[in-house]
């Protein structure tokens, strides 16, 4: 009884929600265009919002979007302030301790880019260059582990785009980034016509993971698999598909 | 691309909401404190000391963290500890301004603490000669003079907590920084949109100046300029 009184006590003071209700609450950080951004009328869009979406209806759920920065975003997810992140998240041997992930909805390689005169046959063949890559990302975490491990300067920054001002200051003769990133930030705009992607596409799953996937609580396996198969389900319907082509020119879901 | 600066401008309303709401708490937290600190009981002495050292030496950003997530993530272990299903999510804004006015009123159990100390003692022991209570004093003759002597750190203050309030956006709410942040994430433009936010930020701290300037004025009746 006394334990009634507290929880009711403490359900008053504050604004509650049923974490078994009909609504899936679902944390988005707006700032990655063309995954999860936001329209000028504010509305939040992209890649992910519009797969989260399709989830939620596969899994008969209303999906309410819960804007919320980076910074906060595992933490929010801890303190039961939404129930999923669905926000382009790496799955991550270091977020695993923390959270839990359904199988990934997408995985787009990195690649090395680099100015078009150079050739490269491996990691060896640019010994001696310098290579920019963004700070604590998986990025650098390739370029420590196999590049410099082989001779090539690597340089670590803030912020990628700090990245592309050096190449184009020319202190630097490429970097490692996401395709993506890459291809819309740098490669497709002016100043980036005289570089180019080399080498394979990077899946290494010891340094990139396994691609991004749906974030939850720990403990709840029922809806973890009722999340992975939703997402099997979307492949297979065609949903992803035409998601998919929205926004890209090839399958982002990968290997 | 323009209508995101509406909506930027809509995010100033917040910023100045907050701000405003902050301030209050700030106030509160910070007469209170200082109240304490010069009342001379071990007690309440050691409690505001031991608010002041804590929340003055740890940024902002950490006590954002804590109190916000902290504070959700062990009502809702208590809850489930106890049994039930509920979940508690405490109100952004609400948590925004109590946190942001919290930390602040640190900063200003220092200051009014000063200003209080620079009041010569005697108005105080006048006061009570001519039989006035704790309280009456206090409102009557220590409050209306402190005013001046804590302007200038109050000022400081003020205009550093204006921008602390870009913190709110780590816990949810989308003040202008954040709503700038996202706007040159979808347009990949950012100098236009920080520019703007910037300007947005030199406009209030500007306007509130003026209005310190004037209470200022208002407080400094009677008192002859360069003489404390």
């Amino acid at each position: 009884m006394k334990k009634l009184l507290l929880v009711a006590a403490i359900s008053a003071l504050c604004a509650t929600a049923f974490a078994q209700g009909k609504d899936l609450k679902v944390a988005i950080d707006a700032t990655y265009e063309p995954f999860t951004f936001k329209t000028a009328d504010g509305k939040p869009t992209g890649f992910d919002v519009d797969i989260a979406s399709a989830l939620c209806e596969q899994i008969k759920r209303k999906c309410v979007f819960v804007e919320q920065p980076w910074d906060g975003m595992i933490p929010g997810l801890m303190a039961k302030k939404y129930d999923v992140i669905i926000s382009s998240m790496s799955i991550t041997e270091d977020r695993l301790k923390q959270v839990d992930f359904t199988d990934k909805y997408y995985n787009t390689p990195s690649k090395v880019v680099l100015k078009k005169d150079i050739k490269f046959s491996g990691p060896a063949s640019i010994k001696g260059k310098k290579i920019g890559v963004l700070k604590a990302s998986t990025q650098e975490k390739y370029a420590l582990g196999e590049l410099k491990t082989a001779g090539v300067d690597v340089v670590s920054y803030d912020a990628q785009d700090q990245v592309y001002l050096d190449i184009k200051a020319g202190r630097l003769d490429g970097t490692v980034a996401d395709i993506l990133e890459v291809g819309g930030g740098f490669l497709s705009k002016p100043g980036g016509e005289n570089y180019q992607f080399v080498g394979s596409e990077l899946y290494i799953p010891k340094y990139f993971g396994t691609g991004a996937g749906v974030a939850l609580r720990k403990g709840q396996p029922d809806l973890k698999k009722e999340i992975s198969a939703a997402i099997k389900a979307i492949r297979a319907n065609g949903k992803y598909k035409t998601i998919n082509d929205k926004y890209f020119k090839f399958d982002v879901y990968g290997k | 691309m323009t209508s995101y600066f509406w909506v930027i401008l809509d995010g100033a309303l917040l910023t100045v909401g907050v701000s405003l709401m902050s301030l209050l708490v700030a106030i509160v937290f910070g007469l209170t404190g200082a109240a304490a600190k010069l009342s001379g009981r071990p007690i309440l002495v050691g409690l505001s000391t031991f608010y002041t050292t804590i929340i003055r030496g740890i940024p902002d950003l950490v006590l954002m963290l804590l109190v916000f997530y902290g504070g959700t993530i062990g009502i809702n272990t208590l809850l489930e500890k106890l049994g039930s299903e509920a979940t508690v999510d405490i109100e952004p804004f609400t948590a925004g301004f109590l946190t942001i006015g919290f930390i602040y009123g640190a900063y200003m159990t220092e200051t009014f603490r000063g200003a209080i100390l620079s009041i010569p003692k005697g108005q105080m022991e006048a006061a009570w000669a001519f039989g006035m209570g704790r309280t009456q004093t206090f409102v009557r003759i220590t409050l209306p003079q402190m005013v001046r002597y804590a302007l200038p750190g109050f000022t400081n203050n003020w205009l550093v907590m204006i921008k602390a309030t870009a913190l709110v956006s780590l816990i949810g709410l989308q003040e202008m920084t954040y709503l700038a942040k996202q706007a040159s994430a979808a347009t990949r433009s950012p100098f236009a949109f920080f520019l703007f936010t910037g300007a947005l930020f030199l406009i209030y701290s500007s306007a509130s100046l003026f209005v310190l300037k004037k209470i200022n004025a208002r407080y400094s009746l009677g008192t002859k300029r360069g003489v404390l």
